[in-house]
């Protein structure tokens, strides 16, 4: 047999970018081996660097926080850390605080840190919305389907099992068992994409068989999410007064901070 | 005017961020809902001096509130865009590697072709040669339903134009990277995709057909700015500026 | 639960969720026949012969489908505006009066422990104050606000945008920005390919005429040229199988350097594999044609999807230039020595 010649092996190997909608699992926090410099040593490392340099640094974090933003998803310090600030990380907290003013002076956003143990961010909107701003913004059905959710959970006291969210969904034309037209793979949305969003915590309740899980608010949902507005609009669709409700009434009307009290029949 | 950027400024960066793009009417109506909602002054002419101030912000970030024209209308539209490429904005997540490498060969085709445009048959073939992994026929099919969507490409009875959008955005890239193949309108020096070509084999200048719209408005007999030869293509009417969107 | 009307006796508390029948005598040994796998436990004191077998099996099926139809309905029965727990609870009770062995009292135990369960959710609403929320009456109401009919089942495009619009004022979601320029890696296309002129657009005659040429040749010689085929096809097969990662140049495989007339024949044959769905042809990066054979599942997904005609020209002038172009020499289509 004669032996074969190629002219060229140019098989690029496939870029390792994910696919959209699936994601790495979430890495092992690496964030141990930052330590938060403290103010004396951001202070020597400001002074070895000139304005320009940390002003570009922080327009860095700002588009990393940005471009990351694109999915919803929290995005931890140590990835920061790592992709963007780099051998900056002795004046982290300079640039922190720097990047929060530029999200407030000229996008008009919050950055917010949700989890004080893995140091995620999240991005809000401080800009109140405005009842007919939507004059030209298209929306995201997704977000409907989540705030009938959210919704549920806040009006059954905080804690709901899944089966009533899957059943109630039925009702609505939305089978978590079948591919549906806007939303895909409705579970998946719900149960994987909402949660890693931090909209949603979803938990196997113990000792059940078949396993059962519970709904709650995730930590993003109480930053992001305004209970005495869930509840207004309750009064509207049941044509009744919000108060009437009126322990969920009181919570949506607490201080917003604490918003974390399930009353619900734990078993 | 003031440099500085209020709340009626970052509504309005806020709903560019929604949309992607508007066009003038809407950035009008834009421009004077966000200043009645925050009380401040609108003055009708000054809309691109508050996108100008905007702009002066978004700088240090590479973003920009950029105007260009719609190859289709005439119109005039505002894009919000990216102006770098680097380690950071390649971290976008819209698009994976291989459907950016798709769109990017459906790119290379509308620039080799005359008439500016891909028709969908070209582009599901160019999958074959794909470096990345290749789709499959529906999944490419779903990925320029989404192009569409996300408004990046236009389509029209099976054939893909880019959108006014991608043109305002990627126009210093094309302008880079396709150098030798890239058009230009003679009218208004911008790059060109939908337009008309002289006839004369020694010109060949090309005129997007808005700007050949205006150009030869009231003239008796068109001809070519560039080599006074006789313009033998349809003169199309000029288009008033309407509210009505084309994207 | 203890004024549940299904207990009539009291077990060690200790029943599990599921199959919780803890039996009056306890200890005795499984009499499990193990027909349903219900995992029941017959005590012995529950025994006696007055089972009748297709009565049983018919009370053992009633319990299971009371037991589905509190764990399915489980949200409607929860509602406050309803009594089918207690509906439930009747059935339940007039089916126990014929219950007379331990694999029926232990459904009966798994039904009432589903119930209880359901009955302290129930109860629970009770204890709340003010209005007391029905997910089913919000579902409902929210039908309604979507603009679906309740009775048919249409959809409505718009139907979820409309909540989403309304949760938008609900929410201070950040916007995010998107682009397209910065996403990938700027570089230049690929530069054009020097054998250009083969791809030179064959002209409409040339295409109408081609195929038909093909199918008078196919007819009059076709046994021989569907062994040819087939040979070319195994050649094909062999070369790929000794490296699929690396791309079949589709010249380097039809190229005879010795022969022009046996390069043209090499051509025509494996058009037919191309034709037929065999093989398959596509450029590579450096838009050269390359050949490789349609595996054995790909047939069906991709056999008919891409269609696409192509004409292949040569002439001996543009077959020397190949040979120096591709380096050829020798052939990959060994000519054919049986005759």
């Amino acid at each position: 047999m004669t032996q074969r010649r190629r002219l060229s092996n140019t098989q690029n190997s496939p870029q390792s970018r994910q696919q959209p909608g699936t994601l790495m699992a979430q890495e092992e926090d690496d964030d141990s081996t930052f330590t938060q410099p403290s103010t004396s040593q951001v202070q020597r490392g400001l002074e070895k660097l000139t304005p320009a340099q940390v002003e570009q640094k922080t327009a860095e974090v700002v588009q990393y926080f940005l471009v990351k933003d694109q999915k919803k998803i929290p995005i931890r310090r140590a990835d920061l850390v790592k992709h963007v600030v780099k051998d900056y990380r002795n004046i982290y907290p300079e640039i922190i605080k720097r990047a929060e003013r530029t999200f407030d002076q000229v996008f008009g956003l919050k950055l917010v840190e949700i989890d004080t143990k893995s140091h995620s961010y999240i991005l809000i909107n401080k800009m109140e919305p405005v009842v007919g701003a939507s004059i030209i913004n298209p929306t995201n059905p997704k977000m409907g389907l989540l705030f009938v959710i959210l919704s549920i959970i806040f009006m059954k006291g905080g804690l709901v099992r899944e089966n009533l969210i899957w059943s109630t969904l039925k009702k609505l034309r939305v089978d978590p068992g079948e591919k549906h037209e806007e939303f895909g793979d409705v579970r998946k949305v719900v149960t994987d994409e909402f949660v890693r969003q931090r909209y949603l915590e979803y938990v196997r309740i113990p000792h059940t068989e078949p396993v059962e899980h519970e709904f709650r608010w995730g930590q993003r949902a109480d930053k992001e999410v305004s209970k005495a507005k869930i509840l207004e609009f309750m009064g509207q669709l049941h044509e009744q007064d919000p108060q009437s409700w009126s322990q969920q009434y009181r919570e949506a009307h607490s201080t917003p901070s604490s918003s974390q009290a399930s009353t619900s029949s734990q078993r | 005017m003031s440099r500085q950027m209020g709340d009626s400024h970052r509504r309005f960066l806020q709903t560019m961020m929604v949309s992607g793009i508007v066009d003038e009417q809407e950035a009008r109506t834009l421009y004077k809902h966000c200043c009645e909602t925050h009380n401040t002054q609108c003055a009708p002419d000054k809309l691109d001096d508050f996108i100008d101030t905007i702009n002066s912000k978004l700088q240090p970030m590479f973003m920009q509130i950029r105007k260009g024209m719609s190859e289709d209308s005439g119109q005039q539209y505002y894009a919000l865009v990216n102006m770098s490429e680097t380690e950071v904005t390649r971290m976008s997540s819209d698009y994976a590697d291989n459907e950016l490498e798709l769109f990017r060969k459906t790119i290379e085709l509308i620039m080799g072709a005359e008439n500016g445009k891909a028709s969908s048959t070209d582009i599901l073939n160019s999958v074959d040669s794909m470096t990345t992994k290749k789709m499959k026929k529906s999944e490419t099919e779903h990925l320029l339903n989404r192009l569409v969507h996300d408004k990046w490409l236009c389509e029209k009875r099976g054939e893909y134009t880019l959108s006014t959008r991608c043109i305002i955005e990627m126009e210093p890239y094309i302008r880079e990277m396709y150098q030798d193949q890239v058009k230009v309108c003679h009218i208004c020096h911008n790059i060109a995709f939908q337009c008309q070509i002289c006839e004369n084999p020694t010109c060949g200048i090309k005129i997007h057909n808005p700007c050949v719209a205006r150009y030869f408005q009231g003239r008796a007999e068109p001809r070519c700015p560039a080599c006074d030869d006789f313009w033998p293509h349809e003169i199309p009417e000029v288009r008033r500026p309407q509210s009505q969107s084309r994207r | 639960m203890s004024d549940s009307p299904l207990i009539r006796t009291s077990g060690d508390n200790e029943a599990p969720r599921q199959n919780g029948y803890a039996g009056r005598g306890r200890g005795e040994q499984q009499q499990n026949d193990g027909d349903d796998g219900d995992g029941a436990f017959g005590p012995a004191d529950l025994q006696d012969d007055e089972g009748d077998p297709s009565l049983r099996r018919e009370i053992r099926s009633k319990y299971r489908d009371l037991i589905n139809s509190v764990q399915q309905n489980r949200e409607d029965m929860l509602s406050p505006s309803n009594n089918k727990l207690t509906e439930v609870l009747e059935q339940a009770n007039k089916l126990f009066k014929d219950v007379r062995q331990a694999r029926e009292a232990a459904l009966d135990a798994q039904l009432l422990v589903v119930a209880t369960d359901l009955g302290k959710e129930k109860a629970s609403q009770l204890f709340v104050e003010g209005t007391a929320f029905d997910p089913t009456a919000f579902a409902e109401h929210l039908l309604s606000f979507m603009g679906l009919n309740r009775l048919e089942d249409g959809e409505d495009a718009d139907a979820w945008h409309r909540v989403a619009r309304k949760a938008e004022c609900c929410f201070s979601t950040a916007p995010s920005f998107h682009y397209m320029m910065g996403s990938f890696h700027a570089e230049p296309p690929p530069p054009k390919q020097r054998i250009e002129r083969q791809r030179k657009a064959p002209t409409k005659e040339a295409k109408r005429i081609m195929p038909t040429q093909l199918k008078k040749m196919e007819e009059s010689h076709q046994e021989a040229t569907e062994k040819e085929v087939e040979r070319v096809l195994g050649h094909l097969k062999r070369y790929y199988q000794d490296d699929p990662e690396s791309p079949i140049y589709y010249y380097e495989f039809v190229i005879d350097p010795n022969s022009f007339s046996r390069t043209v024949e090499n051509i025509f044959h494996t058009s037919f594999l191309i034709r037929d769905g065999w093989a398959r042809m596509y450029l590579d990066s450096a838009k050269l044609p390359c050949i490789a054979p349609v595996e054995e599942g790909e047939v069906e997904a991709g056999g008919s999807t891409s269609r696409k005609q192509c004409i292949i020209s040569i002439s001996p002038k543009t077959w020397k230039e190949l040979i120096d172009a591709f380096d050829i020499r020798d052939a990959m289509i060994h000519p054919n020595t049986q005759h």
